[in-house]
C-alpha cells in the first residue's frame, strides 16, 4: 500500500475490510447451515437487509465517491437507497 | 497531470467521472429496483416456494463471489487514486487485478450456473429459479459492460498522451455499480429468509 495517499487510501481499505467482514457475518445467518427447508425468520430478514443497506451505501459513498458530490447526486442515490430496502422490507413484512 | 487532482481540492462538490455516465448508472438502479421489487412481489406470493429454493443455492458460493467483486472494488478505487497521485503504473496494474477479479466472478457464476443446470434447477424450474437466471444474467451482462469500460480505463491509462483522471474515474463509477447491484441480489437471493 502506497505510503504517499494515507488518508484516502487508508479510508477505501478500511471500507472494503468493513464490507468483506460484513459478507462474511452474513454467511453464519443465511439458511444454508441448517438441513431441511429453512423457516422464514422476521428477525435475520430485518438484519439481513439492514447489513444490505449499509453495505450499498458504503460503496455509494466511499468506492463511487458520492459523499464528495454534488448535493444532487448524494439526495438521490439515498432516496434510491431508502425507496428500494424501504420497498423490500415492506413487502416482505407485509 | 502527476499533481494532487481537482478532485481533492474541490472538497464536497466534485462530480467523479462523466456527467452522463452518472445518468447512465442512475437509470440502471432504477431499472434494477423494479426488478428487486417484482422479485419480492413473487417472493410474497410464494414464500414457502422461495425458501426452499432457495436452499439449492450454494451460500458459500455467494460469499465468495461477493468478496471477490469487493477486492475487485478496492483495486479499482484504489486505481483512481494512484492516477490522481500521477501513479500510472500501478495505477495499470491496479485496474488488471480489479479486472482479473471480474473475470474470477464471471468463472465462479459460470461454474455455479453449471452445476445448478446439472442438479436439475432449470430456468422454467419454478419463479424463484426464473428470478435467480434473470437477476444473475442480467448482472453478468454488467459484469461483461464493466469489464469493457475498465478496458477503456487501461487504454487511457497506457496512453501518456491522455491519462484523463475524469475517464478513470468513469469506468470506476461503472464497476462499482455492478458491485452495489450484486450486493443487492446477494442479500435478496442468498441470505434473506
Amino acid at each position: 500500500m502506497s505510503v504517499r495517499l494515507p488518508q484516502a487510501a487508508r479510508s477505501t481499505t478500511v471500507v472494503w475490510a468493513v464490507l468483506s467482514a460484513i459478507t462474511v457475518v452474513s454467511w453464519w445467518l443465511g439458511p444454508a447451515h441448517h438441513s431441511g427447508p429453512p423457516a422464514p425468520s422476521t428477525a435475520i430478514t430485518v438484519a439481513v437487509l439492514a447489513l444490505g443497506l449499509f453495505k450499498a451505501r458504503l460503496i455509494i459513498r466511499h468506492f463511487m465517491e458520492v459523499r464528495t458530490a454534488p448535493l444532487w447526486l448524494r439526495v438521490s442515490t439515498d432516496v434510491w437507497l431508502v425507496a428500494l430496502w424501504g420497498g423490500v422490507l415492506g413487502i416482505y413484512l407485509y | 497531470m502527476a499533481t494532487v487532482s481537482e478532485a481533492d481540492k474541490a472538497g464536497r462538490n466534485h462530480l467523479p467521472g462523466d456527467g452522463n455516465m452518472w445518468v447512465f448508472v442512475l437509470g440502471d438502479l432504477v431499472i434494477f429496483g423494479g426488478y428487486f421489487i417484482i422479485f419480492m412481489i413473487y417472493r410474497h406470493q410464494e414464500r414457502d416456494l422461495f425458501l426452499e429454493s432457495q436452499q439449492h443455492l450454494s451460500l458459500t458460493v455467494g460469499v465468495v463471489n461477493t468478496l471477490v467483486l469487493l477486492a475487485s472494488s478496492w483495486f479499482v478505487a484504489t486505481s483512481v487514486q494512484a492516477t490522481r497521485a500521477g501513479q500510472y503504473q500501478r495505477a495499470i496494474r491496479l485496474t488488471v487485478i480489479g479486472g482479473g477479479c471480474g473475470l474470477v466472478f464471471l468463472a465462479i457464476k459460470a461454474y455455479e450456473w453449471t452445476s445448478k443446470i446439472g442438479q436439475g434447477y432449470t430456468f422454467p424450474s419454478n419463479d424463484f429459479f426464473m428470478f435467480y437466471y434473470l437477476l444473475t444474467g442480467v448482472h453478468l451482462f454488467h459484469v461483461a459492460l464493466g469489464l469493457l469500460f475498465l478496458g477503456v480505463t487501461f487504454a487511457e491509462l497506457r496512453s501518456p498522451k491522455l491519462r484523463r483522471v475524469s475517464m478513470v474515474e468513469t469506468g470506476a463509477t461503472y464497476w462499482h455499480m455492478v458491485d452495489l447491484l450484486w450486493i443487492v441480489i446477494f442479500a435478496l437471493l442468498y441470505v434473506m429468509r
